[in-house]
């Protein structure tokens, strides 16, 4: 049974009933938490939130007594308006002063034992839109030589203290808010999706078939309405694992959980949606580059599902996100279901852009040459696929390759041509029916038919079921004056495909 | 008989304890049914976790390894062990545990030997004296602690100087290979110099010993086949003979081993051919042990190398394109902070990343390393001497020469320069 990671708790008003059952959930719970483990507790100010902190950490504090092997990080996440942050050594000596102190066991332990201390305060500031530069500096700076290590909370009014170097410098961590709400349960999410984040890119970076377990075993509860959820996802639909208000064992509770984590679930999904909410967030470049390669990894999902629609999305947003060395895989990636669309234009665009890096590898210019064939440009279309069969493609690529060329040369009218590259193919691949098809086309336009015929015979002796061949062989078999070869293959191409009008007309008129 | 062995490294991602292996292979051919508990980083287990393993395992015997920055782990642990059933027995035994003085049983209520031998054939007469039902009879390498609480240190115990007596743990199956990275390879044991700082040689009574060629091959082909490439050597010096090693090598090439490995090694005992060999057999990393650059410094580690000598094996390494790390420390005795930024200038000039073990750290003044015992003489002064007797002075110290400020200092100078933020692999 894996154990929890992390417990992320909305306090409620200041109820002292509700605030024990919580506090006696929570020290149950202890016992299911991972030996490293944390904590986050969101509350609306400090003035409500903080009896409240000191009171769970009572619990902490005895938890870690008796448990020597655990260690704990509390985060205390609360917003600090304006006017309040003027008041730092008011605020400091009043609120956190006091939190501090009941650490100071654990900090005396660790510095015995020559290690950092297992209970650990982690303020998280929620700063308003107003926050003054050198107000937040300066509680930072008070914060931090109280060994309260700050992070900071910043939603789209506030994210512009990314770009102060110096904040920064101050700061243990910054957590981003998606959105522009800065209620409680949005910073929950916010802090749960941050994680996911940050758990899906590890897992990008070891192994992403990975990406579909869940993520990393945590619960949410509200000590406003009581429920405990057993995910962000459930927290988002609102279904509740359990209400702490009904006297539920913890081993009921935790059994609950356990039964959550075997059920069905998209994880994935979430996954994807998860990321997909930071994309719009004006990040800093390297949360931003953590954002656009799990953009991409989705992207690439998508277009393996075969959903390019989706797949343009993601690789669209990743190149807005990513770093400038992943720019050319992402326009090459983009570029392929542009084709699949069918956008030939837009993912000639991508492709051009991707051209620097893949210029040595023949699939690039078979792509590209397969988009100029689709917008009817032959000449560019035989130009890119003669670069990709000078790169020496794998031998089904080149058979490939080949037939589009004789496609593009009939196309052009240029039959000798088409010979040429189609008899390679013929050479390279003489299994496969295509080949037949277009040699079979070009013999035709040559008025060679007994070719035509040969090479025909041959594609319906590899796909009898080929409707459009037996069509072409009657074709060929008409224009040789055998009358009723002919109407034998119009019929036998009717039969497998009703649907083939020029079988039809060429029939009624030879009958 | 159940005997439950657990490693605790807080502050890495679990890797296969290879010491922990030996010991249960051993004890496994001698009859005893034995599990290997991991926690590191990534380890994910609970309290609840924890008690349910232990009720269920039922234990009789738990070895627990023992380090300067895991001990509160160690205490917690077996407090909670204790708490399952009384009747558990817990022996502590590597580093921190081999020169732990006596009087640390003060402090350690729930711990009942501390090994102070080698690990496998302490342990073993530990199991038997438990299955026997005379938990404290005719024990041998430990000191113990009887169900009075009288604290009594017994005789030493020989390992085996053959290593391939002990059963090999990779070919016995005791580790999971499905989540296993990298093979941690342990073919020779001890170290023979006298460096004042380390605990090794006084731990192996500054004795080699090996496992054979043909043991180590049959193990790398094993690993292989299990699907690891990567090797990671903690001899401590494994060219120490230098016909062992480039047999070694010669066989990984003749076989067509294809793996990767990291190993180090003393700057003075590779050459510009082994090296060559190293590189063809799959090496991509070596570390070796500089400590300091300042010839003044390094002279009276007891080290006996020059820094002129490691430049020299770093510029064989880098010409053959393997990777190199070297082992710095700062806070050396006689060492002033110019001569520690001397240090960080070497490495620089050689052109070695710093990065992984490359950062340097701090000094640690462990039981059995010689400054330990004689720190006066070294110039050291402790900064805490109400530490628990179970933990040595480690980094809680200044010089004579270097104040804890500066020493801090010189650690902000190495991770400013640092590529990783200077977390280092190997302590």
């Amino acid at each position: 049974m894996p154990a929890l990671q992390k417990i992320y708790v909305i306090l409620g008003k200041q109820d002292k009933e509700q605030l024990e059952r919580l506090c006696r959930m929570l020290s149950s719970l202890f016992s299911y938490v991972n030996w490293t483990f944390n904590l986050y507790l969101v509350t609306e100010g400090l003035p409500q939130g903080m009896p409240q902190v000191e009171r769970i950490q009572k619990d902490v504090s005895s938890f870690l007594r008796g448990n020597l092997f655990a260690r704990l990080y509390v985060h205390f996440i609360h917003p600090v308006p304006h006017a309040a942050m003027k008041e730092i050594d008011f605020y400091f000596q009043y609120y956190y002063q006091s939190l501090k102190r009941a650490t100071h066991e654990f900090d005396r332990e660790g510095y015995m034992h020559q290690e950092v201390p297992r209970l650990m305060l982690l303020p998280v500031i929620v700063p308003d839109n107003q926050v003054e530069r050198t107000s937040l500096i300066a509680l930072l700076d008070v914060l931090k030589s109280a060994f309260l290590l700050p992070s900071l909370y910043l939603d789209t009014g506030s994210v512009f203290l990314t770009k102060d170097e110096e904040i920064l410098a101050k700061t243990e961590k910054v957590y981003y808010g998606y959105g522009n709400s800065r209620g409680m349960a949005d910073i929950i999410c916010n802090l749960y999706r941050q994680d996911i984040v940050h758990d899906s890119s590890a897992k990008l970076e070891s192994d992403a078939a990975f990406m579909t377990d869940p993520c990393p075993s945590a619960l949410i509860i509200s000590a406003q309405d009581g429920m405990v959820y057993a995910c962000i996802d459930a927290f988002l639909k609102k279904q509740g694992l359990a209400n702490i208000n009904d006297n539920l064992s913890v081993e009921n509770l935790m059994s609950r959980y356990y039964e959550h984590g075997k059920s069905k679930r998209d994880c994935l999904g979430c996954r994807e949606r998860v990321v997909d909410c930071f994309s719009d967030f004006p990040l800093p470049n390297a949360a931003a580059h953590e954002v656009g390669a799990l953009l991409y990894h989705f992207g690439t999902l998508s277009q393996e599902a075969g959903n390019h629609v989706r797949a343009i999305n993601s690789f669209s947003k990743s190149l807005r996100l990513s770093h400038i060395e992943e720019y050319a895989s992402i326009y090459f990636r983009l570029g392929l279901s542009h084709t699949r669309t069918g956008h030939y234009d837009q993912a000639l665009e991508a492709f051009n852009r991707a051209e620097p890096t893949y210029y040595d590898q023949d699939y690039f210019y078979f792509y590209t040459g397969l988009c100029y064939f689709e917008k009817g440009d032959y000449r560019m279309a035989l130009e890119r696929f003669s670069k990709a069969v000078r790169l020496n493609p794998r031998q089904e690529d080149l058979t490939r390759i080949l037939i589009y060329m004789g496609t593009c040369h009939n196309s052009l009218d240029e039959y000798k041509e088409a010979l040429v590259q189609l008899e390679k193919a013929k050479e390279t691949a003489g299994h496969v029916k295509e080949v037949y098809s277009v040699l079979g086309f070009s013999y035709f336009q040559l008025k060679d038919y007994d070719k035509a015929i040969e090479n025909l015979s041959r594609a319906v002796e590899i796909a009898p079921g080929s409707a459009i061949d037996y069509a072409s062989l009657g074709s060929n078999y008409r224009e040789k004056g055998d009358i009723n070869m002919a109407i034998a293959m119009y019929e036998k191409a009717l039969t497998l495909d009703p649907n083939i009008t020029s079988a039809r007309e060429n029939l009624e008129k030879l009958k | 008989m159940n005997v439950l062995l657990i490693e605790i490294n807080p502050f890495a991602p679990a890797s296969p304890p290879i010491s922990l292996g030996y010991i249960a292979s051993f004890l496994k051919s001698k009859g005893f049914t034995v599990k290997i508990l991991t926690l590191g980083e990534d380890t994910s287990i609970s309290r609840a976790g924890l008690y349910r393993l232990i009720s269920s395992f039922k234990p009789a015997l738990v070895g627990l390894s023992a380090y300067q920055r895991t001990m509160l782990y160690v205490i917690g642990l077996s407090n909670l062990i204790k708490s399952v059933d009384n009747n558990i027995k817990i022996a502590i035994g590597g580093p921190q545990a081999t020169f732990m003085p006596s009087t640390a049983f003060a402090e350690l209520p729930d711990i009942d030997y501390i090994c102070r031998s080698s690990g496998e054939v302490t342990l073993l007469r530990i199991a038997r004296a438990i299955e026997n039902g005379t938990p404290f009879s005719d024990l041998l390498g430990v000191t113990y602690k009887d169900t009075h609480g009288a604290v009594y240190d017994t005789g030493e115990l020989e390992g085996f100087t053959d290593l391939d007596r002990y059963p090999s743990p990779y070919l016995d199956g005791v580790f999971d290979y499905s989540s296993m990275r990298e093979a941690i390879m342990l073919t020779s044991r001890g170290c023979p110099h006298h460096c004042i700082y380390c605990y090794t040689p006084s731990a192996f009574k500054h004795r080699v010993s090996f496992h054979s060629i043909d043991r180590v091959m049959e193990e790398i082909k094993w690993i292989r086949e299990k699907g690891v490439r990567r090797l990671w050597f903690a001899d401590p010096n494994i060219s120490f003979k230098p016909s062992r090693s480039i047999e070694l090598l010669d066989r990984i090439l003749t076989e067509d081993l294809d793996v990767e490995i990291w190993l180090q090694t003393r700057a003075d005992l590779v050459s510009a051919a082994l090296m060559k060999k190293m590189k063809r057999a799959g090496v991509t990393t070596i570390a070796f042990g500089l400590e300091s650059a300042s010839k003044r410094v390094l002279s009276r580690l007891g080290k006996h190398i020059s820094a002129e000598k490691v430049a020299e094996a770093i510029r064989l390494a880098q010409s053959q394109d393997i990777e190199v790390e070297l082992f710095t420390m700062f806070g050396l005795p006689y060492e002033k902070f110019e001569d520690s930024v001397e240090t960080l200038e070497f490495v620089k000039k050689n052109k070695v990343k710093i990065m992984g073990n490359t950062n340097s750290q701090q000094m640690q003044i462990y039981f059995g390393a010689p400054m330990a015992r004689d720190y006066k003489e070294y110039n050291i002064r402790p900064l805490n001497n109400n530490r628990p007797a179970y933990i040595s002075i480690g980094s809680q110290y200044e010089t004579e020469h270097m104040s804890h400020q500066e020493i801090h200092k010189m650690q902000d100078l190495w991770r400013a320069n640092s590529l990783d933020g200077g977390k280092r692999v190997v302590s």
